[in-house]
């Protein structure tokens, strides 16, 4: 098991992150403040919060979005994640 | 026997959800009895509502995922008995509220909902059906880590990387957390089973697990329908810090597809190492 794979697939071939809705976003930081892999990263001089780390974000981890007051954070749709993961992880076999 | 709350509301000012958990706390009590709790006045004198918080059980309603009023009752060490999550409530039902601050009639609309179907809900007590044998004294493996000290049994389990289990009797399998993740999110005061009956995927959410640092959801490590819950876990959810890979099981499924789900869980030995290797990037 190398040091950056999930389910033996290389994580940064894993679309899995957080996607900010800035129209929701009201800069409370609450995700940032939980996130304990530094996904988020405040943007120098701007009230802005940025997804700077997708490939820390755990796989499948959607604990920030359940700490979002006003259900700014979205992720990918988890049965097609899996699916990719599943065709990454047979070829990985076949190759 | 109808039974009288503690009820407290986040009763936040500055979102719809805010002033509607209120227009919940006065329904409820109203039909049922009991005391409202103000989170302000909580914060500032807890014994103020010493009397009402030991007396009866306390039903939290919190308007959005920030959970204040969650996390205050926590902070006071008040055991939560029953919880109302708004916001996720009217995102379940497909119901808009608005951002008015002031209760419309859509918001008032939903209030009421929301307040007949946890009148309608009998107050969780007994065993669950139909929970399958899964005898045995486990053996753990035991793994240190700074104060810590993580336990992972020595076989007979499986795991996905979401540091989620499953044990496996004939075709009923028990779904729940490891001992590094229930160390992880430290005391848990609220876990919410799956719904009997709900078809859960491989790797779909199989209920939730609460601490004041976060809300966890349980990854089903194999497909199936859900047969049975731990209703005293979810009673007493410090079960699941205490015995987090027995007593503190969270849900019982009838299994769809084990040995297709199979190929992609790791087992006892292949855990212990992943848990390893997350105990030590965790403290870089």
């Amino acid at each position: 098991m190398s040091d950056n794979t999930f389910m033996g697939v290389p994580r940064n071939r894993i679309p899995w992150a957080p996607t900010i809705d800035y129209a929701k976003c009201n800069f409370c930081l609450e995700c940032d403040k939980f996130c304990p892999h530094g996904v988020f990263q405040r943007q120098d001089g701007e009230k802005k919060l940025v997804v700077a780390n997708p490939h820390n974000c755990v796989v499948f981890c959607r604990a920030c979005a359940k700490t979002c007051g006003p259900d700014a954070l979205s992720f990918p749709s988890k049965p097609e994640v899996i699916q990719l993961i599943k065709q990454l992880r047979e070829g990985a076999t076949e190759a | 026997m109808t039974e009288k709350y503690a009820v407290l509301p986040c009763n936040g000012l500055d979102k719809a959800f805010g002033p509607l958990s209120r227009e919940v706390a006065l329904a409820v009590l109203a039909a049922r009895g009991g005391e409202l709790v103000c989170p302000v006045l909580l914060h500032r004198a807890p014994a103020r509502y010493a009397k009402a918080t030991a007396q009866w059980p306390l039903l939290v309603i919190d308007g959005c995922a920030t959970r204040c009023a969650s996390r205050l009752a926590n902070e006071q060490g008040l055991p939560i008995a029953r919880k109302l999550q708004l916001s996720a409530a009217a995102k379940a039902a497909g119901t808009k509220v608005g951002e008015s601050l002031t209760p419309g009639p859509a918001g008032l609309a939903f209030c009421q909902t929301i307040v007949a179907d946890f009148l309608k809900e009998a107050p969780a007590a007994g065993e669950s059906p139909a929970a399958a044998d899964f005898p045995g004294v486990i053996e753990y493996e035991g793994f240190a880590h700074d104060k810590f000290l993580f336990r992972v049994p020595k076989s007979g389990y499986l795991f996905n990387e979401n540091d989620c289990w499953v044990r496996v009797s004939g075709n009923r399998a028990r779904v729940g957390i490891s001992d590094y993740m229930q160390q992880s999110l430290s005391d848990i005061m609220f876990c919410t089973p799956p719904e009997i009956g709900a078809e859960i995927e491989q790797f779909g959410e199989a209920g939730t697990v609460e601490s004041s640092k976060a809300v966890f959801e349980v990854v089903s490590p194999v497909s199936g329908k859900v047969v049975a819950v731990n209703m005293e876990a979810a009673d007493q959810p410090e079960l699941i810090n205490e015995d987090p890979y027995e007593r503190g099981w969270i849900a019982e499924l009838e299994l769809a597809d084990f040995e297709s789900d199979r190929g992609l869980l790791l087992d006892c030995s292949q855990y212990l190492e992943l848990v390893k290797k997350k105990a030590a990037e965790f403290q870089k």
